[in-house]
């Protein structure tokens, strides 16, 4: 009896630990941030801070989408009377590889699954990065992108007072903002893995050994920021332009995910992009010449807010927007103005 | 003389009382007025629309040509308003005009709803508008009994206006509108009577993205006789839209008026007399919401 029980003991423990050990794997829900943390050894800085009075993931959200909150009854004013935050961002995860950026994937991948096609990066994973404001987006900002470039407050309030031209976000409005964005942070499954990467990882975790190479593995699966480049309009003059050859149903897609997304049904401008003839005949017309007007010029530059009309269009960088989508969306417009 | 019209009451009833869907797509006239009248455009929820309107003197006949820099010296009606989106089919506006007819500084506050063709997202679609007037002169009462802004009571300041419109884009060229109003003024000079029905056709030609020629007539019916000949106002106008949230409108019309309440009961000029003016209206979207 007495060695029975002693079996059963054992086998009682040796199921427990085997239980313990297969908790520990890493799960595809599991936090990419808490990983990073863990095989780091430090904290991001990108984690809200709860305990701040009015602080919630509901009133970030309401802000996020409305552009203002009521949660905790404390109602928040109107941050931008221009845009909200889904004007330029999405929410949704929009790149189908997580470690590179490609405008043709991220197209297709908009199409596929109906989201915006934007100039601003999606929330989808951003307290998963380091760095914002990146690039070439100095040219346009000048010295206020230097506080936002590896804090992620300062690049909130920046995108607050700056691209929505609204007001300062007040510290609990920026930390729930963050504790939304944190719902929206990467997951274990999000990453594409190979059995060996998952096995090395898996081998970190449970055992606390090799952390600097399943930390390098797990962060070069996704990128820590969004490359930003400024081009030049690409009209029918330039050199380059005879190099591309159009695709009308990328054009479609473009100019049905991109520019209706503001252009339509008074959403955030009043220039009515429709399908008739008369705005692609007036889209083609203004396209090569040197103006605001022109579909070239407005995509690479955006436009400036004005005294009395402060709502503008942002520029689409070379990586939200590839010259050759650029063409694809000429060519659609082309086809449907009846050339 | 006093008939306070039950009319305006139920149509502001009928605007009340029918919920807001989805907006139309694609608009059958660009502005919430075609010239003088009001088209079935309405604004989206929250949408505030500052308007001026100016109407100058005749350019021809006794009271234009040379003398008055072909009527630019004279201003026979003078608007400044706007309209508010409080759905997306329900504004409502409030405006102060000159006014030319016999009553003067008209405050006009009104309501349109539309009824019918809110979810039509066809290129050719079709909407029915209700509109629902009231205007009120604020001008200084006088001593003289015979005159019309002796106004024994309040009530006889008041005049309303009932119409209903009827809008179809053909297609992206053309749309036309049909309508009816009624037009009802508590007080009026002893050769008048307190009605005014009205007939109205209207159509916009849409040459480019940004500019339209409009077109309007309005029919003035009194099923009893009066002293004077009214006339019809006729209308002919450039529009031109910016990316900007502005319509901007050029026009030559022969009413001097520019409120509903006022034109239509007051028009006396001729286009064959040269009793014609230059007007322009200037509308600008602002989103407060």
């Amino acid at each position: 009896m007495k060695v029975a029980g002693v079996i059963m003991v054992l086998v009682a423990l040796a199921v427990l630990t085997l239980g313990l050990k297969t908790e520990q794997v890493p799960g595809a829900n599991e936090s990419v941030a808490a990983l990073v943390e863990l095989f780091d050894g430090a904290i991001t800085p990108n984690r809200p801070k709860l305990d701040y009075a009015y602080v919630s993931v509901e009133r970030g959200r309401d802000i996020v989408h409305k552009g203002l909150s009521k949660d905790g009854g404390r109602k928040s004013r109107q941050q931008s009377k221009h845009f909200t935050c889904l004007s330029c961002h999405n929410v949704e995860r929009e790149d189908p590889d997580l470690a590179r950026s490609s405008a043709a994937n991220r197209l297709r991948y908009a199409a596929e699954n109906e989201i915006p096609y934007l100039q601003g990066s999606t929330f989808h994973g951003i307290v998963n990065r380091n760095h914002f404001y990146n690039g070439d987006y100095i040219k346009k900002y000048g010295e206020l992108v230097e506080p936002t470039r590896e804090n992620i407050r300062e690049a909130i309030q920046l995108c607050a007072v700056e691209c929505s031209q609204g007001r300062e976000l007040q510290d609990f409005e920026i930390e729930s903002v963050l504790a939304y964005f944190w719902t929206l942070e990467l997951k274990y499954g999000d990453l594409s893995l190979t059995e060996e990467e998952q096995r090395i990882i898996k081998e970190s975790y449970e055992t606390g050994r090799n952390k600097p190479q399943a930390l390098a593995l797990l962060q070069g699966k996704y990128m820590d920021q969004s490359p930003a480049t400024f081009v030049d309009p690409l009209t029918s003059q330039n050199d380059e332009f005879s190099s591309f050859k159009g695709n009308v149903e990328s054009g479609q897609q473009i100019y049905e995910l991109s520019c209706q997304h503001c252009h339509f049904n008074n959403n955030y401008s009043y220039l009515l992009l429709d399908q008739e003839p008369l705005t692609f005949k007036y889209l083609l017309k203004n396209m090569d010449k040197y103006r605001e007007h022109s579909l070239a010029q407005v995509v690479r530059y955006g436009t400036s807010p004005k005294g009395g009309k402060k709502a503008y269009m942002p520029l689409y960088t070379l990586e939200k927007m590839s010259n050759q989508q650029l063409v694809d969306l000429r060519t659609y417009i082309e086809a449907e103005a009846g050339l | 003389m006093l008939r306070i019209n039950l009319l305006f009451s139920i149509g502001l009833f009928l605007l009340l009382s029918v919920s807001a869907v989805a907006q139309t797509q694609y608009p059958i006239f660009n502005d919430r007025k075609i010239i003088n009248s009001f088209s079935t455009e309405t604004l989206d929820k929250g949408m505030l629309d500052f308007r001026v309107a100016h109407r100058f003197g005749d350019m021809f006949g006794e009271g234009g040509g040379w003398p008055t820099f072909y009527g630019l010296e004279n201003a026979s009606d003078v608007m400044i308003g706007f309209d508010y989106g409080i759905t997306d089919h329900l504004l409502a506006g409030l405006n102060r005009t000159k006014g030319s007819g016999a009553l003067r500084q008209l405050v006009n506050t009104y309501l349109k709803y539309k009824i019918a063709g809110q979810n039509d997202t066809r290129p050719d679609a079709l909407s029915v508008a209700f509109l629902g007037m009231t205007t009120i002169s604020t001008q200084q009462k006088s001593e003289e009994a015979t005159s019309i802004n002796s106004f024994p009571k309040f009530a006889h300041r008041m005049a309303f206006h009932f119409q209903m419109m009827a809008a179809k884009r053909f297609s992206q060229f053309f749309s036309a509108q049909l309508s009816l109003g009624y037009t009802h003024r508590n007080f009026v000079n002893i050769d008048d009577i307190n009605y005014v029905l009205n007939i109205g056709l209207a159509g916009r030609f849409q040459m480019s993205k940004a500019l339209a020629l409009v077109l309007e007539g309005n029919l003035p019916l009194r099923f009893e006789t009066v002293t004077f000949e009214p006339t019809v106002p006729l209308g002919i106008g450039l529009e031109w839209m910016t990316s900007g949230g502005h319509v901007f409108q050029l026009n030559f019309t022969n009413a001097s008026g520019l409120s509903e309440t006022d034109y239509l009961s007051y028009t006396r000029s001729q286009w064959s007399e040269g009793q014609f003016r230059l007007g322009f209206t200037i509308a600008r979207q602002f989103r407060i919401r």
